[in-house]
This record gives C-alpha cells, sequence and structure tokens, in this order.
C-alpha cells in the first residue's frame, strides 16, 4: 500500500496555516515528480487542534503524527518520513503530563480515552470526495434501510439505540421523529440545525466540513423514517468551508442516486438544500430558525405547539443537530444494542466536546457518555499549562454553567450536568484556572446574550440588560450591597419569564458562578477586590523591589511611558498613568519576573 | 370538546382555542398588554403567564393551545411576581415617575401648561393619561416601586408625518401596531428594528411614513396601549366622555364610526367594528372643529357682508326664490342626507324647478359584497380602490381569504397599481379597447400600446376563474365588457346610488351654462361661476370663493340625525354626537323651513327627471397641434361638501396633492414646468389655473385633475399648457 500524507485542514487548521503545508507538499510531490510515491489526503480537522497544523502519515501500517508544522518542514517530511521510513522526533508530540513524545497517534494520551466513532472518520476522507465515505461503508446505512426497514422499524432502531438530541435538550431521538410521523399531513420536513453559536463550541464545523456524508445520509435514513418530502441544512453564515464541503457533497450525492428523485430505485424521493444564517445566535433556537428559513426575522414563537406539530410552513417538521444526524448512520450499520451499549444508564452513546481554554490540548474530544470531567481535562486534556491550578469548567455555553473543582469526578451526562447546575449544551467545555476571574465569565456570557437577545420579551430583552449592568458595576469596583441577592432575584425570574430557551438560560452562567463563586463575588464588592486579578479597575501592575533588576526594558515598552527608573535601579509604575495592559509582565525577563499584579489596587 | 380546569373551575372549550380565550369567556381575568382580540396572539409581554400543573415553566395564556385535561392557574404568589417583573422591565424603559408617585392624585393641578411640552416626563405630561393600559395594569397589580434604573430612550418625538405624532420614547414593544398594520391592514408599514435592547418600531430605512405607502388609517393608534401613536389633532383636549356611533359620509362606503365627544366637541372619530381611512379617521373632528367654519347666516349689504338672523336670511331667500320659480338652478352635494335631500326635492318641485342637479348620481346596482365568489379575478380600472375604497377592499380581502387576484388598468399611477398583480397603463381612453384586446380573441398590439406579453399574462391569470371589474363610473366611461365578466360599479359619494334613482334634470355644467337661470341655489357645492346671477344662495359650511348674496351656514354630520345610502344600498344612520355650533342649523331644517315658508302648492306633475350615471372620460381624447397634451379628470373623493379637504386640512394637502394638476417628468422638461409653479391648462371651452406637481404617477402624454366644483365642471380633453412666470 502507498504511504499517505494526511493534512489536518479544517478551519481550525487553516487558520494555523495548513493551506501553506498543504501548497507546499503539493508543489514538493509535483516537481519531484513524486505521485507515484506516495498520496496527498487533505480531510476535515483531526482533532488535536493545539497541534495544527498536523499530519498524519501511514507508512507501513504505522499512524505517525506530526505536529505544529511549518512548510519549510514539508520536505524533511517527504523525503525522510514517507519514503525512507525515518522519524523525525522533533515533530513527534510531546504530552505534558507525561512528559514524553508519542509517534503513533492511537498512544497520544488525548486520542488514548476518546472514542472517536464520529470523529475518527475525519482521518481518512477527503471531504470532496464521495467515495472516501463510500469506501469506509458510507451509504450502506441507507441501502439497509431501503431494502430491509419499513420506516416504524428505523424509528424503532433509533428509539432503541437511545439517541438523545445533542443539540442541548437531550430530548430523545426516536421518540421525536415518532411524533412527527404521527400527524396527519403529507408534508413534512426535516431540518439539520448547524447554526452552532456557542462562543467556543466548533464540533458541527468539524462534522460538516470534514465529514459532510455522514449528516447527508443520516438525515436521508431520517427523510425516510419520518416521510419527510425535503431536508434543510441551516448552517450559521460564518462558516464557509462547511458550506462549501456540504454543497459539494450534496451534488455528489445526486449524482450518485443518493438524493433525489427514487432513490437507489425505490418509491423514496427526497432532497436536501442548504439555508444560510445571518449572524443570529437567537436562530439556533428551533422556533427562530424556522422563522429565519421563512425568510422571516429570527424570533422564536411559543411552544406549544412544538415543530413536531406545527413547524415550518406550519407543517410538521423535525429538527435535528447536526452530531444527532450524524450517529444515525452508524447505529443502523452497527445495531442499536451497540450504540446502547456506550454511555450511561441515561445518556447513550459518545458526545463530543470542544475543550478550549486554559488547557494543554485543546481541540476536540468524542468520549463516551459517563466519563468523568476529571479524565477529559487531566487524561485528555493533558491538565492546565503553566502549572496553574484549575478553578472551574464551563459547559454548555452562554446557556450553561460553571463546574467547580469539587464536582470534577462527576460523570458527564445529560442528567448529572443538569443536577449541578449547568448542562450538556452542544458541547463547548471552557477550562479556567486561578486566573479567571469567575464574575468576569459571568459578565461575558451575560453580555453576549443581551446582544443576541431578539428583543420580543422584557424579561429577556430588559431583565438581561439589567443583570449585565449589574454584573459591569461589580467587576468596575461599584459593586453594591444586595448586588448579588439582586442578580439571583433577576437572574430566577428571567428564567421563568421568558419566552424561549435563550432568555430561560442565560442568568445560568451568573446564576451558578454565584453558587460555587461567592466568595469572588463578595471580594468584589466588599473589598473591591478581584482574587484572579483579571478585573482591570480592581488590579494594579506593581514591580516588586526585591526582584527588579533594572534592566529598563519593561520602561522602554510601557505605550504610556508609565514605568520610572534608572538603568541598573530598581524602577517602579506611576499607577496613574498605567493603562493595564500587560505588556511590563510579558518582556520582563524570565530571570527577574518581577511584574506582578496586584488586587485591591494600590494607592 | 376539550375539558379543562382554570382556577379549579371545570370549563369546556374547543380545539385550537387558547386558555386566554377560554378564560375571558369564562369571566376568568388575566392581565395582558400585547395581546388584542383582533391581532393574531404574539406572547412577547409575558404579562398573561399562567401556571400549568406538571409543567416546570410558566406559560403565555394567549398562545397557549387547550390540552384535554388541563390544569391551569391564572392567579398565583409566583404568576403575580412574574408579572410584576416584566412590568416593572418594561417600565425601566417608559418614563414611570407618575405611575408610582404617592402625589399622583393631588399633582393634577398643577400640570396643566406643562403638556404642551410634549415631552413625556410621565404620566402627567402624556396625552395618554386617564386612558393607559399601563396605568389600568399598575393598577391592578399594585405595583409602588421599581428596582430598576430607568433608561430613556432620547428619541426625537416624530412630527414631520401628517395627522399622528410618534413619541418611541414611551413605546413598550408590545407590537400590535405592527401586527395590525400587517396583518389586518395589510400594508406593513411598521416593523421591529434591531434586535435585543436596541430592538425599535420604525418604517423601513427610518422613512417618513409619507414616502412609504402608508395610508394614514389610524388602526396603529387604536391599538397603542400607551401615548406612543396619538392622533395630533384631538391630542391634548382630554378624555371623551361618550361615543356616538355613526356614519362616515365623507365617501360612498359610509363606514360606521364613533365620535368620541367631550362636552360640545368632537375630540376624534374612531372605527365602529370595521376598518375606515384617513378621511374618516383624522378629516372629521378638525373639521367640525375649523376655524373657517362659518357658525352665522350672512348676508351680501352693499359691499360689506354682514352676520345676520335666521329670519332675515331666510326670508331674503323666500322671496328671491319666489321671484324667479322657475328661472333657478338648484345644485346640490350628496353628501346631505336623505331627509335633506327629500326636503330639496320637494322645494324644487314647488319652484317648478327644471335645473336640479347634483355632483354625483350612479343608476348602477348597489354592490353586493355576497355575491362575489371564491376563485376570483378583478379588474379594476380607473379607480384607486386602496387611497378611495380601503375598507372595502380589506373586507373583500377577508371574505376571500386573501385569494384573489388584481389586475390594474389605469394610465395613472396610484397606491392600488403597486400592489397589482398585474398593472397595465394604456393611453388614456383606451381601457375599453385593451379589455377587448384581453377578451376577444383579436390581434393585439394594433388599438393599445400593451405588449403581447402583458396580454398573455392578464388572460392566464383570467382562465377558469370568476371575473369581476370594478369602476368608478365617474373615471370611466361604459365599458363594453364580455358577459363573463361582472361589472361593478364603484361610485365614491355617499347617496349617489339614491340620487341615481331619483333622476337628475341635467348635468351641473348644463345648469351653469344655462342662459335662462337667473338665481342659483347651491347647497354645498360652489362651482366657479361664470356669468352674473341675479341671486347667488349658498348652503355650506364654509364661505364660497365665488359671490354670493346670502350664505345659509349648514350643520356637519356630526351635528345632525339622519340617514344616508350607502354603496350597498343601505340606509345608515346618522347620528348628532354635538350640540350645531354657533347658530348652524341642520339641511333639513333650512330647506324644509324655506318650503314652509314659501307655501307654494306642490305640482300636480313630477317632472321627469333622467336617472342615470355622472361619467366624465371621453372615448380617445385626440390631441391636436392647438392641444397637443391630454387633460385626464378623475372624481375628487377627498371632499366635504363643496370644499376639498386638502384646502381645509394641511396633511391632506401633504397626503394627496389633489390641489395640484400632475404633470409628468419628461412632459414637465418639454413644457418647460417647475414643480410647485403655476400653470395656464387652456382647452377648446375652457380655461384653468392652478399649480403644478411633477410626479411620474401622471402618464407622461397626460396631465391629471381631480374634479370638483372649484375647478369647474371639465371632461376629459385635449389641452395646452403654459407656465406663469
Amino acid at each position: 500500500m502507498k504511504p499517505s500524507l494526511i493534512i489536518s485542514a479544517g478551519t481550525c487548521g487553516l487558520a494555523r496555516g495548513a493551506d501553506e503545508i498543504i501548497k507546499a507538499a503539493k508543489d514538493y510531490q509535483q516537481k519531484r515528480g513524486l505521485k507515484k510515491a506516495f498520496n496527498i489526503k487533505v480531510t476535515g480537522c483531526h482533532g488535536l487542534c493545539q497541534a495544527e497544523p498536523n499530519v498524519l502519515i501511514v507508512l507501513n501500517g504505522k499512524k505517525i503524527f506530526y505536529q505544529q508544522l511549518k512548510p519549510e518542514n514539508v520536505a524533511d517530511i517527504i523525503e525522510k518520513t514517507l519514503r525512507k521510513g525515518k522519524i523525525i522526533d522533533d515533530f513527534l508530540w510531546f504530552d505534558s503530563k507525561t512528559q514524553r513524545r508519542y509517534v503513533d497517534i492511537d498512544e497520544i494520551p488525548f486520542y488514548k480515552k476518546q472514542n472517536r466513532i464520529l470523529l475518527g472518520n475525519n482521518l481518512c476522507i477527503e471531504p470532496k470526495f464521495i467515495d472516501d465515505y463510500v469506501k469506509i461503508g458510507g451509504y450502506s446505512a441507507i441501502k439497509k434501510v431501503i431494502n430491509d426497514y419499513t420506516p416504524i422499524d428505523v424509528i424503532n432502531i433509533i428509539k432503541g439505540a437511545g439517541l438523545r438530541g445533542r443539540g442541548g435538550a437531550g430530548f430523545p431521538t426516536g421518540r421525536k421523529w415518532e411524533l412527527c410521523r404521527e400527524e396527519k399531513t403529507n408534508t413534512r420536513y426535516i431540518i439539520c440545525n448547524a447554526d452552532e453559536g456557542d462562543p467556543g463550541a466548533y464540533m458541527d464545523r468539524s462534522l460538516l466540513e470534514g465529514n459532510p456524508h455522514s449528516v447527508i445520509e443520516g438525515m436521508i435514513i431520517g427523510g425516510y423514517a419520518i416521510d419527510a418530502t425535503e431536508g434543510i441544512i441551516y448552517v450559521r453564515n460564518e462558516y464557509p468551508l462547511a458550506v462549501k464541503n456540504v454543497g459539494i457533497a450534496l451534488e455528489q450525492a445526486h449524482k450518485k442516486g443518493f438524493l433525489g428523485k427514487s432513490i437507489l430505485n425505490s418509491k423514496f424521493t427526497f432532497d436536501i438544500r442548504i439555508v444560510r444564517g445571518a449572524g443570529a445566535f437567537v436562530c439556533g433556537e428551533e422556533t427562530a430558525l424556522l422563522a429565519s428559513v421563512e425568510g422571516k426575522a429570527g424570533r422564536p414563537r411559543p411552544r406549544p405547539p412544538y415543530p413536531a406539530e406545527k413547524g415550518l410552513w406550519s407543517k410538521p417538521t423535525n429538527i435535528n443537530n447536526v452530531e444527532t444526524w450524524a450517529n444515525v448512520p452508524q447505529i443502523i450499520l452497527k445495531g442499536p444494542e451497540w450504540f446502547f451499549s456506550i454511555g450511561t444508564k441515561t445518556s447513550k452513546g459518545t458526545k463530543i466536546f470542544s475543550v478550549v481554554g486554559k488547557i494543554n490540548n485543546t481541540g476536540l474530544v468524542e468520549v463516551p457518555m459517563g466519563i468523568t470531567l476529571k479524565e477529559i481535562i487531566y487524561d485528555i486534556g493533558g491538565g492546565i499549562p503553566g502549572g496553574k491550578k484549575f478553578k472551574a469548567v464551563q459547559t454548555g455555553g452562554p446557556s450553561g454553567g460553571c463546574i467547580p473543582e469539587d464536582l470534577i469526578d462527576l460523570p458527564i451526562d445529560y442528567e448529572s450536568l443538569t443536577e449541578a447546575g449547568s448542562m450538556m449544551g452542544s458541547g463547548g467545555m471552557i477550562v479556567m484556572d486561578e486566573d479567571t476571574c469567575m464574575v468576569d465569565v459571568a459578565r461575558y456570557f451575560l453580555n453576549f446574550t443581551q446582544q443576541e437577545s431578539c428583543g420580543k420579551c422584557p424579561s429577556c430583552r430588559l431583565g438581561t440588560k439589567q443583570m449585565v449592568e449589574i454584573l459591569d458595576r461589580i467587576t468596575e469596583g461599584e459593586g453594591r450591597e444586595g448586588d448579588i441577592e439582586l442578580l439571583e432575584e433577576v437572574g430566577k425570574n428571567v428564567k421563568l419569564s421568558s419566552l424561549c430557551g435563550l432568555g430561560q438560560t442565560a442568568p445560568n452562567p451568573a446564576l451558578t458562578t454565584i453558587r460555587y463563586f461567592k466568595n469572588e463575588y463578595e471580594a468584589h464588592i466588599q473589598k473591591k477586590q478581584c482574587p484572579a486579578r483579571v478585573c482591570k479597575t480592581l488590579t494594579s501592575y506593581v514591580i516588586d523591589p526585591d526582584l527588579c533588576g533594572g534592566c529598563t526594558v519593561c520602561a522602554k515598552n510601557c505605550p504610556s511611558n508609565a514605568i520610572i527608573g534608572e538603568p541598573k535601579k530598581v524602577h517602579t509604575v506611576d499607577q496613574s498613568k498605567c493603562i493595564k495592559c500587560g505588556i511590563c509582565i510579558t518582556v520582563c525577563p524570565d530571570k527577574f519576573r518581577a511584574v506582578k499584579k496586584m488586587s485591591p489596587v494600590v494607592r | 370538546m376539550i375539558t379543562l380546569t382554570i382556577d379549579k373551575k371545570r370549563v369546556k372549550a374547543k380545539k385550537g382555542e387558547t386558555v386566554l380565550e377560554v378564560a375571558q369567556r369564562e369571566g376568568i381575568y388575566i392581565p395582558t398588554l400585547c395581546y388584542h382580540k383582533d391581532l393574531m396572539p404574539y406572547g412577547g409581554c409575558r404579562i398573561c403567564v399562567v401556571e400549568v400543573q406538571g409543567w416546570s415553566l410558566p406559560a403565555a395564556s394567549c398562545t397557549l393551545p387547550v390540552e384535554d385535561g388541563m390544569v391551569v392557574q391564572t392567579d398565583t404568589r409566583l404568576l403575580k411576581k412574574l408579572r410584576t417583573f416584566s412590568l416593572q422591565l418594561i417600565l425601566s424603559e417608559h418614563p414611570h415617575a407618575c405611575l408610582i408617585c404617592s402625589k399622583e392624585k393631588d399633582c393634577a393641578q398643577y400640570q396643566e401648561c406643562i403638556q404642551k411640552s410634549a415631552i413625556t416626563f410621565g404620566c402627567k405630561f402624556c396625552s395618554q393619561n386617564g386612558r393607559c393600559e399601563l396605568q389600568d395594569l399598575v393598577d391592578y397589580l399594585g405595583i409602588k416601586d421599581i428596582p430598576f434604573d430607568f433608561h430613556y430612550r432620547n428619541l426625537e418625538v416624530e412630527r414631520f408625518d401628517p395627522f399622528f405624532d410618534r413619541d418611541y420614547n414611551i413605546c413598550i414593544l408590545c407590537g400590535r401596531c405592527v401586527r395590525v398594520c400587517q396583518e389586518v391592514r395589510g400594508a406593513s408599514v411598521l416593523d421591529f428594528h434591531h434586535r435585543g435592547p436596541e430592538t425599535l418600531v420604525g418604517t423601513a430605512f427610518d422613512l417618513p411614513h409619507l414616502e412609504t405607502g402608508c395610508q394614514f388609517c389610524g388602526a396603529c393608534i387604536d391599538v397603542c396601549p400607551t401615548g406612543a401613536l396619538r392622533d395630533r389633532y384631538g391630542k391634548w383636549m382630554g378624555v371623551p366622555e361618550r361615543s356616538v356611533k355613526t356614519t362616515c359620509t365623507l365617501c360612498s362606503l359610509g363606514c360606521s364610526i364613533k365620535l368620541n365627544c367631550l362636552d360640545t366637541s368632537v375630540i376624534n372619530s374612531t372605527p365602529d367594528d370595521n376598518q375606515i381611512c384617513v378621511r374618516g379617521r383624522f378629516g372629521i373632528a378638525p373639521l367640525v372643529h375649523h376655524p373657517k367654519r362659518v357658525t352665522s347666516p350672512m348676508m351680501k349689504k352693499g359691499d360689506r357682508l354682514v352676520e345676520v338672523e335666521w329670519d332675515e336670511a331666510l326670508q331674503f331667500v323666500c322671496s328671491r326664490l319666489k321671484h324667479h320659480a322657475g328661472k333657478t338652478g338648484i345644485v346640490f352635494s350628496p353628501q346631505l342626507s336623505i331627509e335633506a335631500i327629500d326636503s330639496l326635492y320637494r322645494l324644487a318641485d314647488s319652484l317648478h324647478c327644471h335645473s336640479l342637479s347634483a355632483l354625483a348620481a350612479c343608476y348602477c346596482a348597489p354592490f353586493d359584497l355576497k355575491g362575489i365568489k371564491g376563485n376570483a379575478v378583478f379588474i379594476v380600472v380607473n379607480t384607486d380602490m386602496i387611497s378611495d375604497f380601503s375598507p372595502l377592499l380589506l373586507k373583500l380581502k377577508a371574505r376571500l381569504k386573501d385569494e384573489s387576484t388584481f389586475i390594474v388598468i389605469d394610465a395613472v399611477a396610484g397606491e392600488i397599481t403597486q400592489m397589482a398583480d398585474l398593472w397595465m397603463r394604456p393611453e388614456p381612453g383606451k381601457e375599453g379597447e385593451l379589455l377587448n384586446d384581453i377578451f376577444a380573441q383579436r390581434k393585439v398590439g394594433v388599438h393599445t400600446n400593451i405588449s403581447i406579453k402583458d396580454i398573455k399574462y392578464a388572460r392566464d391569470l383570467l382562465f377558469g376563474k370568476n371575473c369581476y371589474l370594478f369602476c368608478n363610473p365617474f373615471n370611466t366611461e361604459n365599458l363594453s365588457v364580455p358577459k363573463e365578466v361582472k361589472t361593478i360599479a364603484l361610485p365614491g359619494s355617499v347617496n349617489a346610488l339614491k340620487i341615481g334613482a331619483m333622476g337628475i334634470d341635467k348635468s351641473v355644467k348644463d345648469v351653469l351654462r344655462d342662459k335662462n337661470i337667473e338665481s342659483l341655489y347651491l347647497c354645498g357645492v360652489v362651482p366657479e361661476l361664470t356669468k352674473k346671477y341675479d341671486t347667488v344662495i349658498v348652503q355650506d359650511s364654509f364661505l364660497p370663493p365665488c359671490e354670493f348674496d346670502v350664505f345659509l351656514p349648514a350643520a356637519t354630520f356630526a351635528e345632525i340625525d339622519g340617514s344616508v345610502m350607502n354603496i350597498e344600498g343601505k340606509i345608515k344612520k346618522v347620528r348628532k354626537a354635538i350640540e350645531p355650533r354657533g347658530k348652524v342649523k341642520s339641511d333639513e331644517w333650512i330647506l324644509s323651513e324655506i318650503g314652509r315658508r314659501l307655501n307654494l302648492s306642490p305640482r300636480s306633475r313630477k317632472p321627469m327627471r333622467r336617472k342615470g350615471t355622472i361619467t366624465t372620460t371621453h372615448r380617445s381624447v385626440r390631441t391636436s397641434k392647438a392641444y397637443p397634451i391630454r387633460l385626464i379628470v378623475r372624481e375628487h373623493s377627498y371632499m366635504y361638501r363643496s370644499t376639498p379637504l386638502s384646502q381645509l386640512l394641511k396633511g391632506f394637502e401633504r397626503l394627496r396633492h389633489d390641489n395640484r394638476i400632475w404633470i409628468h417628468s419628461s412632459a414637465a422638461k418639454k413644457y418647460r414646468v417647475k414643480d410647485g409653479a403655476v400653470v395656464v391648462i387652456t382647452g377648446k371651452e375652457m380655461k384653468l389655473t392652478m399649480p403644478a406637481l411633477i410626479t411620474d404617477d401622471a402618464p407622461e402624454d397626460s396631465v391629471v385633475v381631480f374634479s370638483g366644483p372649484s375647478i369647474g365642471f371639465i371632461d376629459s380633453q385635449p389641452v395646452r399648457i403654459e407656465c406663469i412666470k
């Protein structure tokens, strides 16, 4: 078998320069006439985004993982590794927890504890070639469905597998399909919600970019089961590569007869089209999404009636998340018992999490339900960089909450996260350390939901605004006695009064941080102190006279000339001029590390 | 049949009903704010929330479909807390100082003059004080304090459009105005802008309403719960104490309206369980109380115009009428009540008058809404149904549930040409030819300039459908249409059908040209007079521009009891809402009194009067070198008796420009006419001097003018234009 050079080129990789790696590799291959020597595959995201630009070299049964590459490395990789089988140590992944390098991708701790039933296939699929997907069994699920199963059979299989919606709410998927099918009508729609608006969440993007056919096949099977006429993939406008790759995939699926009239010579006719969003987080909410598809402003509608009864154009509509659809073909092929065997009692299968923030191994992690937060953060994530102390992990995006250290043995499933005051959400997981201010985190998320509020109901439109104002005041040192209670009261009322999921969950970041980190709030209000030294108004940058070596580097780099000092003499920061940009900390040589942040402010 | 429990009461409901509807029917009160019975429920204000057993969150009852076995509670501590929370938030953006002030009751006496600053800082400075739904809710929930910081949007109050003001600083974003404009009126002028805390209500691109197709129907004002949208005229006059149901007589629809009055004034007029138009909504109150209304009889004595008593005026009138009996021309406005018209006819008969004429007469069948079947295509000829008949159009659309197609044939552009499914613009006068082109299978492109593509499209639209043709007979000659097409006349004036059936002696033009007539009795009509008369008697509300000898001040329809006949042939009641102003009397009283004083024996045989329909458009007007441009005359449908509304009320002038002659930009260039410049239009037997309006609503080769007594009774004809320096 010819060796392969597989280049990870999702949006994350491209942002770190993967396109230059691709160009360098293709140029080199062309110039040296090496087309017969090895294959180049440009795939979607491989998952370990910290390592990007990364490549996988498949050679003699080995899967060699090279990371953080530059275009000038390409020549060596091709000549030494691909052609001669020599490993280049410098390019190997170095794990910060185990403090050693790994050659094979499967050995890397990041990947070892994962169960990459969905994302794993990104490694062998070049998204613009449908044959890559077919080669790994793609579209055999729909064949099986059409030949062997009735629509009710399919629904029962999905029910039996215990698949629950991966968009956040976790509603049983099979039951949802059943409800939609039960409505008496000739027209039904199915929709793939690819609006993925949570900041820090990008698993849907990676699925759509890297393996669009898995989603498409899932939708075709869903269309068959529900007896739908049309499917729509609603993609947020900010995912151009996903839109492009899905478009190519749809075209190719058409050509092969997997979409359109009489699919695989059956009576089943089904088609899918793409509808792009226009920059509104609220359009991830299903009724706002429906309004958007109908060409109206994305404002949610009251439920009931639910979309399964009255959805797109008032017809029964089934909406599922990207990841939910992607699970469907494998459940058909491997059987519901296989899926049922993974996970916990109530939450089956795997879930993809985007592990970001203060973590060594940033990336997309696919794990079986029931794994603990601790395992994700330390075993897979490699722990906190810089040896800092873990503080909290935020799950569920702006709708979720922060989970503190004493709860990280929590097994992850829908119910346990909700009990802890957070939620599964779409799978965003933001890791925070001792340098994160929890009040600021609440402020950040509330600010986000405030701006994204559609404006229809006063509880969300104005209630979150009141919360943001209170949080702004607290982080700027103007917190008052009673603010914490007011935040809780307003937050609870907003949750109970709001029309849609955005308003009903927007207070969560504030409420959970108050629940678990009340001391930080109290410090901000009573002592005007930010324990994490993040809130600028409450923090001073100070030079430790015992450590300062008088090298003048900080003074020279200070943009507001706030540092005074003679060479070889102790420097001081003029607090009245300091704009707290932090450049002095960055440039102070390691041997001194004399600049410190202090809170409350010094006079 | 569904059974559910609301507040421990078992109630029955039908599938598809909401919990709010059922509760209201059962007399269970649930407070609401954005809900309105005529609009689709919105669920936005969160005031009507209820608790449902087994549900983790409360739900808005206005959008909650009933389910069998549902157990609902409408008045719990939690609900009160949440309603208070939502209202407090709404009020955090709405000037609320007065709403929660403990001195509220004592304050009123100090606030009178500050109202006129029209910047609403609180209830006492607001025109809606005393009739605001927020005040009602604050009372019901017992709110004494608002724990949130107050935000004033600090927007400029919008006063640049006619008829009504908009203060979006006090808007609570309930969405009722948006919904009524979109769902009920179909004009879609208003919508929400932006989102989140920046959300505001406004027009497309923040254009003035005049530029967005707003019909100024006032429906948005009628549903606004606060003082954000209010009529400019009656805003500060206080809360009306009585509403009198009556009929608007400004056009042939005769819509039911309510005149809302306080003491001796009409504050405003609002719809009575239907939709109305800008005339009925904004034209009535300021008209009735117009400063130029003459409220005392007047007589010319030498050079001076003197106020006199009724006795003297009527004596004079009777003596002149007796003197000129048989040589008197009587011209009247169809806006008189039927009772007055009857008195007038009796008077005319007893005077042996053969020169009785009216501004409008229509002998066509009454409009039968129920006779219009579904699967319909409407061809509308030379009639702007939106500006002239919008409530009728809405009834039509409601009846057909919006499944109707409109083909508009009109050389002049208007509101309906914009909403038409197909608009064809033939040369003026060629409407009949065009219809023949469409219906007869004859060669196209010969008789009119309409393209084959459009005619084919029209035929496609008509295929297999019930076809109805609407036209205002005043604007269109008798068109020959195939028998499959049902022609429905839309006369513009109230009582036109009555007068058409009663008959008139001759046209107004002929009365005015008759050399034998020596005196004129002008009853609600004041034309340009072309000859000298011995006596001119004017009976109207405003002083006429022509010479006259005696002026008899007539009451408006707000000040009389009577009846009128509308376009459907229905007799509708006009009810007196206020005491007649000054010394004005109803037309009926004046005419019967004259008749009584004259005490003439009624004629043994009533004169034969011509029954018919007044039309004006000439068949294909041919231009010549001397008269190179066509003059199109359209019925002036915005009149109060003799006077165009645009002459009395600035808002109508800005809205309609019907007091100008319309000229296309290319024609304006050709004849060197500037916008607003005074032009002289000369025809074979007529001359007209008016300011011009350059608009491409006029066809390229014609100028358009709106008929009215003040411009004389002219027909469409070839003319020439000259610009006066």
